[in-house]
This record gives structure tokens, C-alpha cells and sequence, in this order.
């Protein structure tokens, strides 16, 4: 649950991360609120290299709101875990040296296990995957180091939007494919279901956070679960694509996932999602390939 | 054999009624409060709780002379038989403030005749009962159960059930005087140790929980695969193992104060005594899902449709038939409405709570020109409203009814939206 404490920032604001997927999203957005945004990407700071915490110490001031994306991602193994908790640990220790203003962590839906299939902020994190443990890991460090600075963990679902350089199972691959002229290849019949988030709507909710300086946990989630083979088949119907949808052997049992977005009416009464199908028709438009 | 007379201590709902029924049954009662505005009001025959019967019987009983109040606690001095009545208190996550009830029992105690007993009667903890050793000895002290209900409490307190009260010791007679009270009621008398009476109450309310939980949860998978669970119920009620009473009727969370206190007194004892209570926190969390079931309608099927709608709330009670809004669904929604526009009626809750929202003082005030009604609290004065009243005064076509109170009528002919627990929407 979040908790409001302010109206309107008007501090700068640092995005650790800013040219990645996500980062890139909240930046563009900030800045057409009028934002005063610093964006610092991996070129600006390697938060693996020995001067990092230097670096970053010299960037941040007093009273700046700090929104950490940064991350190498997805974490597959240990040494990606590893690296991953090494980033958070440069951050953890400037932030223990300078006064900011509100700290914005973005995390994953990784941290609740995979066999919950209805997932609210109640839910215990208890994470399946070292994708999950790590950003869990790192909501830890975080809240370790904070001390009185207003922190806000937001744990987005799947996410998929324009200018996502991950190729994973889902509609930015099926967009991908059928781009390609190929068919779309499903697990099984497709039969999981998930929350897809368009990407501008985690840059809105991010925005939303640092204007009312919210804490606490939130889930970035839509409350309406789709089926892959709902998916595939939503975008050949936009695209009016002649791809066909294929069907394989399916080697894991079928684990749906819901989400009761009830904190966020109660966190931010007058938002609203992007529908899923309006968000397909928003990318399909950028590939030009809507029919 | 002489009348006993019967003290109260704490004059708060379970008070107020139990002292009502107790001078029903033809027993003079001593009712005291240290809250002395409290007692001027009662002596003045003003009642400051709704219950139905309540009013009829608390003036007759006064003009019988059956029924006294005082803040002077040495007026207690003449009972043969003292109950502590005061409700205990709890905050917001059911926590249970005994310091009120300490208190009391210092007072009265100070009060009590040589040969008084003293009843505990009001909601504590297993245990509680024989620490209060130290101040009274246990061959005068009990502890009896109490199972009122938020809008039937005088009719409880009038025929219960059952007794079930806590001794000291299970082979110890019970006092005289207080069986010549109990028997007045005619119905039987169970005796247990305090640590079983006082569990036993707790007990009774977690399986109540418990029912409502599942109810819940079945409800909600109706409303995803086409069933009713109105449909279901009558089935269930049939069943022996789960009986005519049971409370098997699908809910917003549970609310009132007392079925959640005794929640967190049992997942405190369990915390305490390294016991398994998943179950117990299950219900809580269901509980707190629920709450939210009417909000999720809105942002799904209206706020993400029209802008700026205008909502008819009926209802702020946390059930019909009492003015109580301790954890009232109704109020944890309008927390989350804040800038909508709000047209609120209750029959008889004080609206300072809702400042937010605009008053009405009617039935057709309130939905006039409203997009969509909602009925919080399933009061009977609402069960009276029609399709051509909602067609006359409303301006929208959508009825969020959990309760169902509006049965009986065909909205989806009418052209209505129509949604309730456990059917979801019938359009």
C-alpha cells in the first residue's frame, strides 16, 4: 500500500538507468510534465567500476528524488545476482552520505512466487526465481539504508511497449514475428495468463509517485489477466496479419497470474490503465503494421 | 426466595442491552456508567445506540421501576449479582484496549457487598478471568459468555441460546442466586473452567469467520462462471453439518469490531504459545479483499467509462438495524471516493463521519439525477425501492446491490446494470 505524504515536487529528479526500457519511458514522461530531470545511463556511470560511488556521489545533491531502474536484467544466474547486488550496494552507500528528498525503487512481481496466482501488495514476497531474490534482495538493502528518506517500491508486471530491447515470450516478440512475416510459436496452447502493462503507464504511475511523494509497496499491474493464445491472436486480428499461430508440446504445468489492484484506486483514484488491446494497437501503429 | 438484583457496570452496547433484557425478565437493575452525560441521557430516556425493541423496552422497564441509572458507583453496593458490561475497545486492526476495563473492576470491586458476585461478562482474553484473583476471590467471580448481535441484540440478550459460563473450578457449584437469575431465561446452563468459557466465545466467533470466509470465496468463483450462490445457499442450509443459521451468506469483509478482535486475540495467543494460525490470518486477508470488492466494480465498469459520475451511496451502517460503523464497508469505500461526486443517506448514522460526501435526507433525494446507486447497507426501508422509482429519479442505469437488497426485481428487463455478490453482473 502507498501512502501519500506531499503534493507536487518540485526537486529534481535523478533516473539511475535512463536509457534503458523502462528509464527511458519515465524520462520522456517527466520531462513532458515539466520535470527537472537528470538522466544517468550506464555510460555515465558503471555502477560495476571501482569509481562509481565517487561518481555518483558527485551527481547527487541534497533534496534530489532518486528513481533507481538500473539493473542487468533478467537475472539468470549467480553472477548476474551477484553484480546486480553490487550495483545496489554503491547506491545504498551514497545514499547513507546525502539528504534526498524521496527514493523510487523498481522492482518486479518477480518477488511474489510463482505459484500465487492472485497478487496483491498483502501478498508475502517470496520469490522463485534469482530474478526475483535479487530485486528483493535490493528492496531490502534499500530499506536498510534509507533511514528517514521516503521510499516507494513499485513491482511492475510484465511489461511490453515500443523500444523493449528484451525478445521475451509475449506480445513484443509476437509483434516481432509477425514484423518478420513468420508465424507465432506458443507454449502449449498459450493457455497462461498474464498482466500485461503498457509501458507509458509505468512512466505515469512513476510520476504519480514522485508528485505525491508516495511510500510504501506497490504492484504496477492492470487487473486484467490475458492468455498468450489471446494475445497472438489480438495481434493478427489488429495487424490483419496471414501468419499462422503454432502450437508445441508443453513441457511445465500452466500457472496463471492475477493481480487485485485494489491499492491503486485507493492510491490514485483517477488513473487508468491503458486497455491491453489499446496498447497492442499503439505499437502495431509505431511498426507500422496495423491494418 | 427474595428477587436478586442485578448490577451493570459499563454501560456501552453489550451493557445497555443486556441490562435491558435482565430487567425484562422482572429483575430490578442497577445499571452504572462513570460517564456522567451518558447516565443523564439514559435517565432521561435517550438512547444513544439503535436496536430494534430497544427503545420500547428501555421505557418501559424505567416507568416499571425495574430499570436505574447512576455514575455513583456505590449504588452497586446493594446488587447481589455485578456484571462487568463494558465492550472492550478496539483499534483499528482489532486490537483489544483492556485499561477501560481495569478500571471498572477496580471500581466496582471497591463497591461490591461482602456477599456479591461478580460476573465478567464483557470481551476478554482467555486468561483474564482468574488473574482478577488478586482483587476478589474466585469462589465469587465468574465469567459468562456473551453472543449479542449488532442489530438483534435485545432479542438475544432476551432468549439466548445457551449459557455457558466460566467457574473457577468445573466441580464448584454454582452460586445460588446467580442460577435463580440465569434460570429466569430458560435455557441451558453450560459450565466450564474461565480458560474454556472464555475460549469458547472466541471459538464461536471464529467458525462464524470461518463461514463467512468460505462463503466469500465460493461467491466470488460464481460470479466468474455463471452460478448463484443465492441459488446455492438453500442447498447448503438443508445440510445438517452446515444447518438453517449458519452464516453462509457472502459479505464485504467482516466488520463490527468484535468478530475481528477476537481474530487477533487468537492470532496473539498463537503467536504466544507457538501455535499454527495460518487459517486465522487466511480469514483476515480474505476479509480485507472483500472490502474492496464494490470499489472494484466502480473503476472497472464506470470511472473507466464515464467521467465525473454522479454515485448514490445508500446506507453507512456497517449492517441494517444499528447505527454502529466500526469497520463499515461503506466507509472504507467513501475513504476512496474522495473526488467523486457523492449523494449519501443512512437512516439513522451521524453523517459528521462522511464530510466529503453531500447529505441527503431521503430515499429518492439521494438518487436523484444519480449515474449509478450503491446499497451499502441492506436497511429494510431500502428493499421498498422499484424499477420505476430508480427510472423516475435516477439519471444512470447501474445498481451496485451486494446484498441483494433489492430482490425480487427484474433490473436486466428494465435495462439495468445490475450487480451483486455472489451473481456478479446480471445485464
Amino acid at each position: 500500500m502507498l501512502m501519500h505524504t506531499k503534493e507536487i515536487s518540485h526537486s529534481r529528479v535523478v533516473v539511475l538507468g535512463s536509457k534503458g526500457f523502462v528509464g527511458s519511458h519515465i524520462v520522456h514522461r517527466l520531462q513532458q510534465e515539466k520535470f527537472e530531470i537528470f538522466g544517468i545511463s550506464k555510460n555515465d556511470i558503471n555502477l560495476l567500476a571501482t569509481e562509481a560511488e565517487t561518481k555518483l556521489l558527485k551527481v547527487l545533491k541534497p533534496n534530489d528524488v532518486l528513481i533507481i531502474v538500473s539493473s542487468i536484467v533478467p537475472c539468470k544466474n549467480a553472477e548476474m545476482l551477484v553484480n546486480n547486488i553490487c550495483m545496489m550496494q554503491i547506491i545504498c552507500n551514497v545514499i547513507k552520505l546525502i539528504s534526498l528528498s524521496h527514493i523510487i525503487y523498481i522492482s518486479s512481481d518477480a518477488v511474489y512466487s510463482d505459484d500465487l496466482t492472485l497478487i496483491s501488495e498483502y501478498s508475502p514476497a517470496m520469490p522463485s526465481s534469482l530474478h526475483g531474490m535479487m530485486h528483493m534482495c535490493r528492496e531490502l538493502m534499500l530499506k536498510q539504508s534509507i533511514n528517514q528518506i521516503p521510499l516507494a517500491i513499485l513491482r511492475p508486471s510484465v511489461l511490453y511497449g515500443n523500444s523493449d530491447p528484451h525478445n521475451s515470450y509475449g506480445p513484443n516478440r509476437f509483434l516481432r514475428q509477425i514484423e518478420k512475416g513468420e508465424d507465432i510459436n506458443l507454449f502449449g496452447e498459450g493457455e497462461e495468463k498474464r498482466d500485461h502493462v503498457y509501458i507509458e503507464d509505468v512512466a505515469k504511475v512513476v510520476s504519480l509517485v514522485v508528485r505525491n511523494q508516495s511510500t510504501g509497496v506497490l504492484n504496477i499491474a492492470t487487473g486484467h489477466s490475458h492468455s498468450f493464445k489471446e494475445i497472438a491472436e489480438t495481434i493478427i486480428q489488429e495487424t490483419a496479419s496471414c501468419n499462422i499461430i503454432h502450437f508445441s508440446k508443453r513441457n511445465n504445468s500452466i500457472v496463471h497470474r492475477y493481480f487485485d489492484i485494489s491499492a491503486t484506486y485507493k492510491a490514485f483514484p483517477n488513473f487508468k490503465y491503458v486497455a491491453f488491446k489499446n496498447g497492442l494497437r499503439k505499437i502495431a501503429q509505431k511498426h507500422q503494421i496495423i491494418a | 426466595m427474595l428477587q436478586p438484583i442485578i448490577g451493570f457496570a459499563g454501560m456501552s452496547h453489550l451493557g445497555i442491552n443486556s441490562a435491558v433484557a435482565t430487567a425484562e425478565r422482572g429483575f430490578h437493575t442497577i445499571c452504572f456508567d462513570e460517564d456522567t452525560s451518558l447516565i443523564k441521557n439514559l435517565q432521561n430516556k435517550e438512547l444513544n445506540i439503535t436496536e430494534p425493541q430497544l427503545p420500547e423496552l428501555f421505557s418501559k422497564n424505567i416507568e416499571l421501576n425495574r430499570l436505574q441509572f447512576s455514575d455513583d458507583a456505590s449504588q452497586l453496593y446493594q446488587c447481589d449479582i455485578v456484571y462487568l458490561s463494558h465492550d472492550v475497545p478496539t483499534n483499528g486492526q482489532g486490537m483489544s484496549n483492556l485499561e477501560i476495563i481495569h478500571s471498572l473492576i477496580q471500581k466496582v470491586c471497591k463497591n461490591l457487598s461482602p456477599n456479591a458476585i461478580l460476573v465478567v461478562l464483557c470481551q476478554v482474553p482467555p486468561g483474564f478471568t482468574r488473574q482478577l484473583q488478586k482483587i476478589i476471590p474466585l469462589s465469587r467471580l465468574y465469567y459468562q459468555v456473551e453472543t449479542l448481535i449488532f442489530g438483534n441484540a435485545v432479542n438475544r440478550a432476551l432468549f439466548p441460546e445457551r449459557f455457558i459460563v466460566g467457574t473457577a473450578n468445573v466441580n464448584m457449584e454454582l452460586n445460588q442466586t446467580f442460577q435463580q437469575l440465569l434460570l429466569a431465561f430458560n435455557c441451558p446452563i453450560l459450565t466450564m473452567n474461565y480458560e474454556s468459557a472464555e475460549l469458547a466465545k472466541i471459538s464461536i466467533n471464529c467458525y462464524l469467520v470461518a463461514n463467512i470466509s468460505v462463503a466469500n470465496m465460493l461467491s466470488e468463483i460464481c460470479e466468474k462462471i455463471g452460478a448463484n450462490w443465492s441459488q446455492i445457499v438453500p442447498a447448503l442450509r438443508l445440510d445438517k453439518r452446515i444447518g438453517q443459521h449458519s452464516y453462509i451468506m457472502p459479505g464485504l469483509g467482516i466488520a463490527g469490531g468484535n468478530l475481528e478482535r477476537d481474530i487477533t486475540t487468537i492470532l496473539n495467543i498463537a503467536a504466544q504459545y507457538g501455535t499454527e494460525n495460518s487459517i486465522a490470518k487466511a480469514w483476515l486477508y480474505n476479509s480485507r479483499y472483500r472490502k474492496s470488492w464494490v470499489l472494484k466494480i466502480l473503476h472497472q465498469k464506470i470511472f473507466s467509462q464515464y467521467d465525473d459520475p454522479t454515485l448514490a451511496i445508500l446506507g453507512l451502517a456497517y449492517k441494517e438495524n444499528t447505527n454502529s460503523t466500526k469497520n463499515s464497508p461503506a466507509l472504507a469505500l467513501l475513504e476512496n471516493l474522495k473526488s467523486y461526486r457523492l449523494q449519501v443517506y443512512d437512516p439513522v448514522v451521524d453523517y459528521v463521519i462522511v464530510p466529503w460526501a453531500v447529505r441527503k435526507y431521503s430515499i429518492e433525494e439521494t438518487i436523484s439525477n444519480a449515474d449509478v446507486l450503491i446499497i451499502m447497507t441492506p436497511w429494510d426501508a431500502f428493499k421498498a425501492l422499484t424499477v420505476n422509482d430508480l427510472k423516475k429519479y435516477m439519471r444512470g442505469k447501474m445498481i451496485i446491490d451486494p446484498y441483494h437488497t433489492l430482490q425480487g426485481t427484474n433490473f436486466t428487463s428494465a435495462e439495468f446494470e445490475y450487480f451483486t455478490l455472489g451473481q456478479g453482473c446480471l445485464c
